[in-house]
């Protein structure tokens, strides 16, 4: 599934809207801000398409909240801003050394087969790129669910991709007016 | 799935399920619906037949509420080749699939919640059972006639359910429950075959990734896919911290007024054809006018010389939208309208 142009516009509409809540503050002219501010706009235009309804998104909202509550509370129409930045998902601690160790005494007593460690070796493998995938999918830690995970994953690379999209036209757009 | 071209015709509102003798004829002709049904998203080979069976059972348990647009299609399919035999019943309540969760999902990539099917009332779960099989069966055959080196796997098949169809186990259950054919050699016990039904699941995920992260189609295992996978996420994130640094330095106050002067013209953007030569030429004739005649002209009228070169787009989107905008524009724009032309005028 590619970016789909009515996304694209959705995109471009909310991030405008965000950036014009910028625009009375306009002595934020280091660039620094500025470029803060432009992140924090598209990104939380790029989560509010999915309205909520994926894991990502709402991990992205409310990492955004607690860098500019107030962007995100006036982008947002008034009632999601409250449910969304209010709910947290549980999250499942669980502490590695501790489960490293058991797995480990569990691991010496079974007899090993060669084509066995090297099928467990692959396993933890996959288990370690998971964990990176986790890692860099916003909300990716309450995704215990590897089937949830994978989907969420999915969705994210597609709105990146718009997101990447829309604002690369913009840039191009800009630069070439000011090189004139 | 474009099946609904074959079956529309047939797609008949309620036909009850135990008609059979009208439909027996209808089973040969069943047998090419099947034949085209049969090449699902998912081409693996267990994955096919998983596919197979459960929209097919699924449009059974929804046959009475024919709402959703997919599943007339396999209405039709569901009334066919209707057996009335209890131990084929038996065998369909322990061996066919319905992965609704599975059927949901592979409509609905973009990451709508799956809502679980509704509560298949008592009286559906026993004739639907019967005919989950019996189009099992009629679709393995197809399958396997399709594939022929899977003949064999098809007998296994067969013989596997044949015997365990004296073990009672307790899989057919009312929720939206998962209908795992069971391989020869493989653990029938309602664990592993969930761990079965969920790993197709992933895998069927998995492939999806993989064709939407370029060049990972080449790629063998798991590990290295997810490599692939995460590298690509972390890039596409860097492209957006240098994107809006970029815009960041560009200019201050052409980054936050872009937007608005682009709102009119936002056909030709979104539509990627972003032609570099004439927007060049274009483009900066816009901002001047622009910021020259700021306070004179509305935001409304998109200056002429735009529209030309962007003829495949939504003119008439891009009007509408810029008539929208205007108005709550204006209101900001005048705020910054003092600062802003002397300071463009410098630079340009």
């Amino acid at each position: 599934m590619q970016p789909t142009s009515s996304m694209k516009e959705e995109f471009l509409k909310k991030w405008q809207m965000g950036l014009q809540i910028y625009r009375p503050l306009i002595d934020n002219t280091s660039v620094s801000e500025r470029r803060k501010a432009i992140k924090l706009s598209a990104d939380v235009a790029m989560a509010s398409l999915r309205r909520g309804t994926t894991c990502w998104s709402r991990a992205l909202i409310q990492k955004t909240a607690t860098e500019d509550n107030f962007l995100v509370r006036q982008m947002l129409s008034g009632i999601k801003a409250e449910t969304l930045m209010n709910k947290k998902l549980p999250k499942v601690m669980c502490h590695r050394k501790i489960v490293r160790r058991s797995k480990k005494i569990l691991m010496r007593r079974k007899s090993k087969s060669v084509s066995e460690e090297i099928a467990a070796k692959a396993r933890k493998l996959v288990k370690r790129k998971t964990q990176g995938l986790r890692n860099v999918v916003p909300g990716g830690e309450f995704m215990n669910n590897d089937v949830l995970l994978i989907q969420e994953t999915l969705d994210y690379i597609v709105s990146l991709q718009t997101q990447v999209n829309v604002m690369r036209s913009i840039v191009d757009a800009a630069e070439a007016g000011i090189e004139r | 799935m474009d099946l609904s071209g074959g079956f529309g015709a047939r797609s008949g509102g309620g036909v009850p399920f135990r008609e059979v003798t009208a439909l027996e004829s209808l089973h040969l002709g069943g047998g090419d619906e099947f034949r085209r049904m049969v090449p699902p998203e998912n081409a693996g080979g267990f994955t096919a037949l998983l596919e197979l069976p459960p929209t097919q059972a699924v449009e059974l348990l929804h046959s009475s509420s024919s709402s959703s647009p997919s599943q007339p299609t396999l209405h039709s399919l569901g009334t066919l080749a209707f057996p009335s035999n209890s131990v084929l019943m038996e065998r369909a309540a322990r061996f066919s699939v319905i992965a609704t969760e599975q059927h949901n999902q592979n409509g609905n990539v973009s990451g709508e919640t799956t809502t679980t099917s509704s509560v298949p009332s008592n009286e559906r779960i026993k004739t639907e059972p019967a005919e989950t099989e019996t189009c099992d069966q009629a679709a393995v055959e197809e399958q396997n006639n399709r594939c022929g080196g899977k003949r064999k796997d098809f007998d296994k098949k067969v013989k596997s359910s044949t015997k365990k169809k004296n073990k009672s186990s307790e899989e057919s259950e009312k929720l939206p429950y998962v209908h795992v054919r069971a391989r020869r050699g493989q653990a029938t016990d309602s664990h592993s075959l969930a761990e079965r039904a969920r790993r197709e699941k992933i895998n069927a995920r998995m492939k999806l990734l993989q064709e939407l992260v370029p060049g990972c189609d080449k790629i063998q295992g798991t590990a290295l896919v997810l490599d692939e996978i995460i590298n690509h996420v972390q890039s596409l994130q860097r492209q957006v911290e240098m994107l809006s640094m970029r815009l960041a330095s560009v200019n201050p106050r052409i980054d936050f007024n872009l937007d608005t002067i682009l709102a009119s013209e936002n056909g030709s953007l979104m539509d990627g054809n972003f032609n570099g030569t004439a927007m060049q030429l274009a483009w900066p004739h816009q901002v001047m006018e622009t910021e020259q005649s700021y306070h004179h002209r509305q935001l409304q009228q998109p200056p002429p010389q735009q529209w030309p070169f962007d003829g495949l787009n939504q003119p008439v989107w891009g009007r509408e939208e810029d008539q929208d905008l205007g108005n709550d524009h204006n209101s900001l724009m005048v705020g910054a309208a003092n600062l802003h032309p002397n300071q463009v005028k410098m630079e340009l």
